[in-house]
């Protein structure tokens, strides 16, 4: 029997760059096919083109043996074609069953019959068992509620190809097993699923097969079965893991001391709740944590970009407390941030004017107020060169740079300020392998000079390569702090699931 | 003659309507995402060429479908440039302003021959409606009957505008391209048809908010004739949140307001705080719902 | 190689400008076409009333003045990310308080006309400040507030004309206040010419604006606030305390701009003097035409004047109405709005890939 679906040598080309070349994949009906790679591998783009997003520059589409190509995602949700975003697509003001049913309402001489919606829906959820509560607003939903939303809009359209693009980033681990649950029962209810990720462990439990790419190319596809998430990361990344190097730890005295941070609304649950933790020098904290649990409120108190309601910050001894961001970039804390385009930079301003954040006031390069731009040119020349930043010039705009060379710009700001504490969130979201090393050499080097780091991530492999210790952040509370040596991956999903620290050392020991 | 009297409040319903007819159509284009500033050029739009209408037609029915044909013409313009040519809706609507204030007064001159105003003693304005029965109830029969079909059309648009933003598939899609329209494409609804449905709703709504202006009361067109009440229309809509019936309240107290102010000037009263009352309660009012309708408004920075 | 490639990056921001001015050309000569007049001999007569001789290029030059102060406002508001649509309030607020500061203040005259400039100023300042306050505050839209505050401004300063500083001297009781006096006039600068010292000032003040907003690091950090707010926070600049800053000197510009249209060319308060003519919206499109570059605030608030002058000269002249210029100046702003986006995208995109391949 011919496949439900077949994609034949798809690929696509942006100018000079090839985002996805020659890629082959299939998918039967009541299979879980996973597409993993690393970031930057293609996965995006293949299901893009699959979801009528973007048409392929070469290579053919086979549904149900019928060739076809899609001109928008509506002719791809006709054709029984569904997608969860990453980014959920929801209307926060609407209630569940009128996010689910938008677009194919039902209705009667043009008017919509809203009860006959909330209860097609409840159908559908006990049909398939996801739970939802059809008439709460999607704004007071928590992510995995709109998650199941998404998923719920996907199979009321009719879809029998449900494409879920990197859903469980954003979800407790105890709803990524409920999520996992969801799926393997779609599967056997004769769904077909495609589950775009780069966490292999997930891949393992739920997958029947899985796709690996790297570069835009396929460079295995195999059976779970046949295989082992070893084998996997392998064909991901092209070359054997790094193990855990040992290292000497060179930390000294205290440089950040934060303590009892709370921030919130009166009355409400704080976002952040008796936060206290200390950075010393030569020492590099890792803060673990699924995103949303308190790490931005963290990065932003110590900051100053927000006030905390309890609690102090300390650099040095030097209580920054009640001082704003200047002041405490002054005392010595640079931070590159977890989203480079919101915080990091300005899209439309140029790589000049991006550079020069923080050093606008610099003695050395303004005067009574007017900027040296010749000397601070030079120095943006500098760092151009020596990390490899493509840029066509310095007035280009930040916002047409890839996202990499962004990032390596911000890294090198940031760098240069020779801060004693830098903060460093998300440092290589979304950039490529090469940047990403360099950046991570940059950390170390930085931390071997004898500087702190704060370093928060959402990527463990990240956290346990760099840390000197970590800390576990679950909803805006730290869950254990752990040293270097006692840290795994296993340890940290407990203490990142909202379990005892002396739970998670009792079950790996 | 007394400060307050039925004949306030007449006159009050009769201003209203313009108020109302605009606001409403300004209303649906802050419901799919368009900041509508030139309400106050369409409404000018629709004056002057139900006059013109009326002059070479000598029917006031005929009048009436210029008024909302120019009206939507002018619309359309407004919505090829926001949503084609991706200007700024408020700069758009600020040119949509001065262009129909310098195209009504230029015509004015080009047409008519006339400067300042255009008069004609044979033209009929707009009949007024007495409603059998009702038109003898002492009180209510003189506030709500004998008015231009016009001022129950506005109050009309008002319950028809609810019933279709929330009772219908389409009104329910209207507002989800407001609330996001991204996601809005995502599910493939057709945003700009829909974006250019409100636009050409306003039109229709402003030619008849014009035409109730220069067939209404008086028939006749003066220079820029509107005196800010697109712009009043526009306060309405935010006081309002561009919910039809809270339109219909603020528009029935600004209408109340400019009916008060011509009555002061009769008691040789400074009337400019009458006047002003509506700007002093919306920016009174914009403390308390200042989270709404944000999300209607251009020039904001997105994260992304 | 370098030459053309230098040259198209110089003349490919001109071409939208260009296309939308050709375009506005086009609507009025099918208006003017419409009432039956030759179109090139319209455009000429409309050409000499705004530049054909000394006596009217000043006029122009006097007109342009309170446009480019508005302009220069806006443009400064803009640059710090915010629409200020309230210049009309602010700029009357500036006028009247000018002129009744030149009435009340005693003292010499010039004591009376720096009185009154600095009265006009602070007046517009602080009602842009108002919005400001309350949009950092409150989370009040500070594009509806300045719009609410106009029409309150402009009442009340109506009010206080109508009322309790009515000039009562003359015969008919028109609502202004009296006459200033003359040594408290801002000098003119040709005898006989309507231009004034405050073209002047208002040139004094585009190039302190520029040289602010590109040489310094205040004016930089309005800059990156206008660009991304969160990226300037994160980079340490006070936020709240730069809006308000801005807004201040936003409404500042526009109450200075009353101000010397009261001391420069009218002597007093006449209600309805600044708002028919449309100052404030114009110098608002100035601002958008020239993109809120205060050199080109300069160039576009002058030839808008111009647009304004030539018209009334084309009036005198022809049998063509001087509403033709307020249809060829919104028609301008319609285009020169719009993004043409999609075709120069594609343009940049094809340049790339020739690059690339060389």
């Amino acid at each position: 029997m011919a496949h439900r679906l077949e994609m034949r040598n798809m690929t696509k080309r942006y100018g000079e760059f090839t985002a996805n070349d020659n890629i082959c994949i299939s998918l039967d009906q009541g299979e879980v096919l996973a597409i993993v790679g690393e970031n930057g591998a293609g996965k995006t783009t293949l299901m893009r083109m699959l979801y009528g997003l973007e048409q392929p520059s070469s290579g053919e589409i086979i549904l149900n043996g019928k060739k076809v190509s899609f001109s928008g995602p509506q002719e791809a949700i006709s054709r029984g074609i569904g997608m969860v975003h990453q980014h959920f697509m929801l209307f926060y003001d609407f209630t569940v069953a009128e996010n689910i049913v938008i677009g194919h309402e039902p209705k009667k001489y043009g008017f919509f019959r809203r009860k006959a919606a909330d209860e097609a829906v409840q159908k559908l959820a006990e049909q398939f068992k996801i739970g939802v509560n059809t008439a709460k607003k999607a704004g007071d939903c928590s992510i995995g509620e709109q998650q199941r939303i998404e998923i719920l809009k996907v199979l009321y359209q009719g879809a029998d190809i449900i494409i879920l693009d990197e859903p469980t980033a954003v979800l407790t681990p105890f709803e990524v097993d409920g999520l996992l649950k969801t799926i393997r029962f779609l599967a056997d209810q004769g769904k077909s699923i495609i589950l775009i990720t780069h966490k292999l462990r997930e891949v393992m439990k739920v997958a029947d097969r899985v796709t690996v790419l790297r570069n835009g190319k396929v460079t295995g596809s195999v059976h779970t079965s046949e295989t082992n998430a070893d084998k996997l990361a392998q064909l991901m990344v092209g070359r054997q893991l790094q193990k855990l190097n040992e290292r000497d730890s060179i930390s000294g005295d205290i440089l950040l001391e934060a303590k009892g941070i709370t921030i919130g609304q009166k009355g409400e649950k704080p976002e952040l709740d008796r936060v206290s933790l200390t950075v010393r020098h030569g020492e590099i904290l890792g803060v673990a944590g699924v995103s949303g649990n308190g790490q931005s409120q963290l990065i932003q108190a110590i900051t100053g970009l927000r006030a905390v309601q309890e609690g102090s910050v300390r650099l040095k001894g030097q209580d920054l407390t009640e001082e704003n961001v200047l002041a405490r970039r002054k005392a010595g804390i640079s931070h590159i941030p977890e989203d480079r385009y919101l915080w990091g930079a300005a899209k439309d301003a140029t790589v000049e004017e991006t550079a020069l954040m923080g050093s606008q006031r610099n003695p050395k390069y303004s005067e009574k107020s007017f900027i040296r731009k010749a000397s601070f040119r030079t120095r943006v020349k500098d760092w151009i060169s020596r990390f490899e930043i493509k840029t066509s010039s310095l007035q280009e705009k930040a916002g047409n740079l890839s996202g990499g060379n962004l990032q390596k710009l911000i890294v090198a700001r940031e760098l240069d300020f020779h801060a004693p504490l830098l903060i460093a969130a998300e440092p290589t979201r979304g950039v490529d392998i090469g940047a990403m090393e360099y950046i991570h050499e940059a950390l170390l080097e930085k931390r071997n000079s004898g500087d702190g780091i704060l370093l928060i991530s959402s990527e463990l492999s990240e956290i346990l390569a760099l840390s000197d210790k970590i800390a576990v952040m679950y909803e805006g509370r730290i869950a254990g702090i752990l040293d270097r040596s006692e840290a795994t991956e296993e340890t940290l999903s407990v203490l990142m699931a909202g379990g005892k620290q002396h739970d998670a050392t009792a079950k790996t020991s | 003659m007394e400060l307050f009297d039925y004949s306030l409040f007449v006159s009050a319903i009769r201003m209203v309507s313009p108020i109302l007819l605009a606001a409403l159509g300004g209303a649906l284009c802050a419901r799919v995402g368009i900041f509508n500033v030139g309400l106050e050029g369409l409404i000018l739009a629709g004056a002057f060429s139900a006059i013109v209408g009326n002059h070479f037609t000598e029917n006031i029915f005929l009048a009436l479908l210029t008024a909302v044909a120019v009206s939507v013409l002018v619309s359309l313009l407004f919505g090829y440039a926001t949503i084609h040519l991706k200007s700024n809706p408020i700069v758009a609507g600020i040119a949509i302003n001065f262009l129909m204030l310098g195209l009504t007064t230029f015509a004015l001159r080009a047409i008519f021959d006339v400067k300042g105003a255009y008069y004609n003693k044979d033209m009929s304005g707009l009949p007024k409606v007495d409603i059998p029965f009702v038109e003898d109830i002492p009180v209510v029969g003189q506030l709500i009957s004998g008015h231009s079909p016009l001022v129950y059309t506005a109050f009309l648009a008002a319950i028809l505008l609810y019933v279709f933003f929330y009772r219908t598939v389409t009104g329910f899609r209207v507002l989800a391209v407001g609330k996001n329209e991204a996601a809005a494409r995502s599910l493939g609804l057709k945003v700009t048809t829909i974006q250019y449905g409100a636009i050409i709703m306003s039109g229709v709504l402003c030619g008849l908010a014009g035409a109730q202006l220069s067939l209404g009361q008086v028939t006749m067109f003066t220079e820029g004739m509107t005196a800010g009440r697109g712009f009043i229309a526009l306060v309405a809509m935010m006081l309002g949140q561009s919910h039809p019936i809270g339109i219909a309240g603020s528009s029935l107290l600004f209408g109340l307001m400019d009916a008060l102010s011509i009555r002061l000037q009769g008691f040789s009263m400074p009337t400019q705080f009458t006047a002003m009352l509506p700007y002093v309660i919306t920016i009174i009012a914009m403390f308390f719902l200042k989270d709404r309708g944000s999300d209607s408004l251009a020039g904001q920075h997105t994260s992304r | 190689m370098m030459l053309p490639q230098r040259l198209h990056k110089l003349f490919t921001p001109l071409i939208q400008p260009l296309l939308a001015v050709l375009i506005g050309l086009l609507a009025g000569a099918i208006a003017i076409s419409f009432v039956g007049e030759p179109v090139f001999e319209t455009y000429k007569a409309m050409w000499e009333g705004a530049f054909g001789n000394f006596y009217f290029l000043t006029s122009t030059l006097a007109r342009a003045t309170p446009i480019l102060l508005v302009g220069l406002g806006v443009a400064l508001a803009f640059r710090a990310g915010v629409f200020n649509l309230g210049s009309e309030g602010q700029m009357v607020l500036g006028a009247v308080s000018a002129a009744l500061a030149a009435l009340c203040i005693p003292g010499p005259p010039v004591v009376k006309l720096l009185a009154a400039i600095v009265a006009g100023m602070l007046a517009g300042g602080l009602w842009a400040l108002l919005a400001g306050w309350m949009e950092s505050r409150f989370k009040v839209q500070l594009l509806i507030s300045t719009l609410l505050l106009n029409y309150v401004a402009v009442l009340f300063a109506s009010y206080l004309v109508a009322g309790p500083f009515q000039d009562k001297t003359g015969s008919a009781a028109l609502a202004q206040t009296p006459m200033i006096d003359q040594g408290a006039w801002l000098p003119k600068l040709f005898p006989g010419m309507s231009v004034h010292m405050g073209f002047v000032i208002a040139i004094v003040c585009a190039v302190v604006l520029i040289v602010i907003l590109k040489y310094t690091a205040p004016g930089y950090e309005v800059k990156m606030l206008g660009l991304n707010p969160f990226f300037a926070q994160y980079g340490g600049v006070n936020k709240v305390k730069l809006l308000l800053l801005s807004m201040f000197f936003s409404g500042a510009l526009a109450g200075l701009a009353g101000s010397v249209e009261v001391l420069g060319s009218q002597y007093r308060y006449v209600d309805g003097a600044l708002t028919a003519p449309g100052f404030a919206w114009t110098g608002m499109m100035a601002a958008l035409l020239a993109n809120s570059n205060p050199l080109g605030t300069v160039v576009t608030a002058i030839l808008l004047a111009a647009l304004e002058t030539g018209a009334m000269g084309m009036e005198r002249n022809t049998e063509v109405p001087l509403e033709v210029a307020s249809v060829i100046q919104a028609v301008l702003i319609l285009f020169i709005s719009a993004k043409l986006t999609l075709k120069l995208v594609k343009f940049r995109r094809k340049e790339r890939e020739v690059h690339g391949t060389v």
